[in-house]
């Protein structure tokens, strides 16, 4: 039975994020990031309630390039140092499929929850 | 703070150090540098936030690769990654309705028992301590047990059905 309009199979394999890689994939969606421009737009967007250490940042930039949901994107600055990120095709269909699922999740609770309180 | 930063980044294997190394000191001094000119107190939150960000993450990187985990103890969603198939497989269900139905037969066979005692016993002798009847059996019974279990797994095993196999079944899906 196919549950937020995909497979189960491809929920079981990719979805749910965590709300770190959800912030980290959100991150990336306008525009490449670095490192540290991730971690302070992840901080900002979630109100100061998510702060990556370094270590949880990479871990998880690791496995994104790993599964290609990422890619390195060399600018001026990659020279310096400072290593761009990007979200490759695959990667923004897949943070498009969790949004549709959290869209769908959300439509029924609320509906839920109004339902509840008449 | 930097040279502790290092130590840590040590504690990666060798390709993650190679990949991110350079990177991750480069973010952690503009973290450094942010935090300068803040309270104490939110300096050292800072580094304990990073010390234990790096530790946790070099033991999740060394687990992913000695076990070949491609999401290691996955941030993914935030759990250690198992499928639901894996935690609970289907022949479970049918180990537990054995056990239930032996559970209820030996309920049943303890009422007719109970039934068929006479109303009133005879007065009961005094009972002499049976450490030595019972250690012998208890010994037998674990080992029983251990050999059972022995012999299961063994079985599982040879049907490529054991928890190592299902998880490089995995790996060999995802990639």
């Amino acid at each position: 039975m196919a549950l937020y309009g995909m497979s189960p199979q491809a929920i079981n394999d990719k979805l749910p994020l965590s709300e770190p890689v959800l912030l980290i994939l959100v991150s990336l969606a306008t525009e490449p990031q670095h490192g540290y421009a991730i971690l302070k737009d992840v901080e900002r967007m979630s109100g100061g309630r998510v702060v990556l250490s370094t270590g949880t940042l990479y871990g998880a930039l690791r496995r994104l390039l790993d599964d290609a949901w990422i890619e390195r994107y060399e600018d001026e600055d990659t020279s310096r140092g400072k290593q761009a990120y990007r979200l490759t095709t695959q990667g923004r269909r897949n943070l498009q499929l969790e949004i549709d699922r959290l869209k769908q999740l959300t439509r029924l609770a609320s509906l839920r929850v109004a339902v509840k309180e008449r | 703070m930097l040279s502790l930063y290092r130590k840590l980044l040590r504690l990666y294997p060798a390709e993650h150090r190679e990949l991110f190394g350079e990177e991750m000191i480069a973010v952690l001094v503009q973290e450094r540098e942010e935090h300068a000119s803040r309270k104490r107190t939110a300096r050292a939150r800072l580094a304990l936030r990073e010390i234990a960000g790096l530790a946790s993450g070099a033991l999740q990187e060394h687990v992913r690769v000695r076990f070949q985990f491609r999401d290691g103890l996955s941030l993914y969603d935030g759990r250690f990654t198992m499928r639901n198939g894996f935690r609970f497989p289907k022949s479970t269900a049918v180990l537990m309705t054995i056990i239930l139905a032996g559970v209820i037969i030996a309920i049943r066979k303890g009422e007719v028992i109970a039934t068929t005692l006479p109303p009133f016993s005879q007065p009961v002798t005094p009972i002499h301590p049976a450490h030595s009847y019972l250690l012998p059996g208890v010994i037998e019974g674990i080992l029983f047990f251990y050999a059972a279990g022995l012999a299961g797994w063994a079985i599982v095993f040879a049907l490529r059905r054991s928890g190592v196999h299902r998880l490089a079944d995995m790996s060999d899906q995802r990639q």
